[in-house]
């Protein structure tokens, strides 16, 4: 994989909560841990393989639902409560990815190609059953600028950061932030572009 | 640090079941070594956490798919 990817709204995101999802067919979890810190990781517990997404956030460290094990930020099991006296090796670990937080999204990845940082009022993400790249396609890059998965767009006289993540051959989430302060768009701004990403839906799914 | 020799009795393809062994005891941070290794037994010895010996034991008693372990047998080395 290369380049950045969205994978949920940072907004969406509260601490002490755990997500999953997928990026191009892998499953994830998306978890924030109680001082705000978000992570993004395989949706693998090295234990058993339980979905650490179905799991609990204990402070700072992700609990895996099946037996307990819990992993800190860094992906280091540090308990397993079947041996509360065991100082837990260093070879289990959960996979971690690279994350980061930008344009009101978490996004993983590699490389260069990180979104620059700035501010931006979520509106929502919307699951599509078309491929990403048809996405690009309807999101009108000629008279937007597209970088690697986001396109900056003008609609009307707000700026919208639309980033699509490809979630499998058929399947992606459009994730759409307006570009601005909360004062300017909240509310009347985040319906209307809402509105606009529900028709543009229908526009590509009943194509 | 404890040190314990393990004998899975069975049906094996060894060098499946030596890939399984020391992936699992690289991953529970143990030092393992295969003493023996046949199509009907496997022995292993092996260090480390009393802990993650007993993990090690749980988990090579599943074994790969290409094997079927009828009996553990664990011995002080």
């Amino acid at each position: 994989m290369t380049g950045w990817h969205p994978v949920t709204l940072a907004a969406g995101l509260e601490p002490g909560t755990a997500e999953g999802t997928r990026l191009f067919g892998r499953e994830l979890v998306v978890w924030r841990d109680e001082s705000g810190q978000s992570h993004v990781w395989e949706d693998r517990c090295p234990h058993r393989g339980m979905r650490l997404s179905f799991g609990f956030v204990r402070g700072d460290r992700l609990a895996c639902l099946y037996h307990g094990w819990q992993f800190d930020g860094a992906g280091q099991c540090r308990h397993i409560p079947s041996h509360p006296a065991l100082t837990v090796p260093g070879t289990i670990r959960a996979p971690v990815e690279p994350s980061a937080e930008r344009l009101g999204m978490v996004w993983t990845g590699a490389g260069p190609g990180l979104p620059p940082d700035e501010a931006a009022v979520p509106v929502r993400s919307l699951a599509l059953r078309v491929p990403g790249e048809r996405v690009f396609a309807a999101l009108d890059v000629g008279k937007g600028m597209r970088s690697g998965t986001l396109v900056i767009l003008q609609h009307g006289a707000r700026r919208l950061a639309a980033a699509v993540q490809t979630l499998s051959e058929t399947e992606s989430t459009l994730h759409l932030a307006i570009l601005g302060d909360a004062a300017d768009h909240r509310g009347a701004g985040q319906a209307e572009i809402s509105l606009w990403a529900e028709a543009l839906r229908r526009t590509l799914e009943e194509a | 640090m404890a040190q314990a020799v393990i004998l899975f009795t069975g049906d094996f393809a060894p060098d499946a079941f030596g890939a399984f062994v020391q992936h699992r005891a690289a991953r529970l941070d143990l030092a393992a070594t295969l003493l023996d290794s046949a199509a009907d037994r496997i022995r292993v010895a092996v260090s480390g956490a009393p802990e993650m010996i007993d993990a090690f034991e749980m988990a090579c008693s599943l074994g790969p798919l290409s094997c079927l372990v009828r009996d553990v047998t664990r011995s002080v080395a």
